[in-house]
């Protein structure tokens, strides 16, 4: 159980020092019909998005690369939960999208990191 | 309201039904003793994905994308080991149960016990951080009104009450029946931890195929409603899965199925051979 917690422990420290202290706030509101993103152009580095469901329906935030990869995803964000998704994005241009009940697609935008 | 509820219900379903298979186990081997072992396991594991959850959710650091599913996807496969551990460890020890002394039992017991408090304690830690940051997340919403708080833990309440409603059937059945039944549910919940562990380790960028999906039909079981929420508390089924998720899945089936069937059955084997004999 020891070396369980451990790997655990050690695991979360290098995970906190990778994402750093002055991350670039975004604030995301997620509504039935909307995803509106500020700022969507950001300096390159750790960048921290607060989601806030403003809709009725449980929703997930994304943010893809080229060709739909993943940089990051925060998922089961419930009707009136806010919550922050902590990414290190590289220069370049990104998608975002919120993804309210059964869309699968999202409400995409696109993002850019200098 | 619905929707953080369901949230809740689908975290707190795996490891009610694992530990209340565990407590079932016991009681049911005559060691009750160990039962309080296994809660501290379980308390163990709820403080620490208290802990943690709020470690992030409030201290200046929060924890990236990557080192998340990193960490999910690792717990969730040192998980599948111990548990597919546990499953042999308690058929063996059923077959014990049915021939030789109850002193051999319990010193092959003794060793184990340790191992299944890892199990539970395991089985809660995984989906306990997880948890824990949707916990603090809506905790933190509280302005809006505590009713997303709220609907999040009645739905680990009513995973609760389905595990101990588990439980007791469990009981009611008889040894041999109860040794096989939680010995394939254990088998099929197990190899759902094992996909969702490997899709962790996919979105975390450390093995590939994220985009090769095997199926997706999210049309027909929508993300959301509440049979989906039980299918992916109980058996890690998700709407789209990947073909690397989906084939380590069937071979784990396909594989651990095999053997427990085997080991099961080993004991009758012999037994109705011996009846042929006697009847020729």
């Amino acid at each position: 159980m020891r070396s369980v917690l451990l790997a655990v422990a050690v695991l979360g420290l290098a995970a906190c020092s990778s994402s750093g202290d002055e991350a670039t706030p975004v604030s995301v509101n997620s509504a039935d019909n909307t995803c509106e993103v500020t700022p969507t152009t950001v300096k390159a580095g750790s960048v921290v998005f607060s989601v806030q469901n403003t809709g009725s329906a449980t929703t997930e935030f994304y943010l893809y690369g080229a060709g739909d990869q993943i940089l990051g995803e925060v998922e089961d964000i419930g009707p009136g939960v806010a919550r922050d998704l902590v990414v290190d994005v590289p220069a370049g241009t990104y998608t975002t999208a919120c993804k309210t009940g059964d869309d699968d697609e999202g409400i995409r935008a696109p993002f850019t990191a200098q | 309201m619905i929707g953080n509820y369901l949230i809740g219900l689908r975290e707190g379903l795996e490891a009610a039904l694992i530990v209340s298979i565990l407590i079932a186990y016991l009681v049911k081997t005559d060691r009750r003793d160990m039962v309080s072992r296994i809660w501290v396991g379980v308390a163990v594991a709820v403080g620490l994905s208290i802990g943690i959850g709020a470690l992030l959710t409030f201290g200046t650091r929060g924890l990236t994308f990557t080192a998340q599913e990193a960490i999910g996807g690792f717990m969730s496969i040192v998980a599948v080991g111990l548990v597919t551990w546990m499953i042999f460890w308690m058929a063996a020890n059923a077959r014990h149960l049915k021939g030789e002394l109850h002193a051999k039992v319990d010193r092959a017991a003794d060793a184990g016990m340790w191992g299944i408090v890892l199990v539970a304690f395991l089985a809660v830690a995984r989906e306990g951080i997880e948890t824990a940051l949707f916990i603090w997340a809506a905790a933190r919403s509280a302005g809006q009104g505590a009713s997303p708080l709220i609907g999040a833990l009645l739905g680990i309440a009513t995973a609760v009450l389905l595990g101990y409603l588990i439980y007791r059937g469990a009981l009611r059945l008889d040894l041999a029946k109860f040794f096989k039944w939680t010995g394939f549910a254990l088998i099929i919940v197990a190899a759902g931890v094992l996909a969702y562990g490997i899709h962790d380790l996919q979105e975390a960028g450390i093995l590939p195929g994220l985009n090769n999906l095997a199926f997706d039909v999210s049309d027909t079981i929508e993300p959301g409603t509440w049979y989906a929420a039980l299918l992916k508390g109980t058996l890690n089924f998700s709407p789209a899965m990947t073909v690397l998720e989906v084939s380590a899945w069937l071979l784990y089936v396909g594989i651990v199925m095999t053997l427990f069937v085997r080991k099961v059955r080993a004991p009758r084997v012999s037994a109705s051979k011996s009846a042929e004999k006697v009847s020729a």
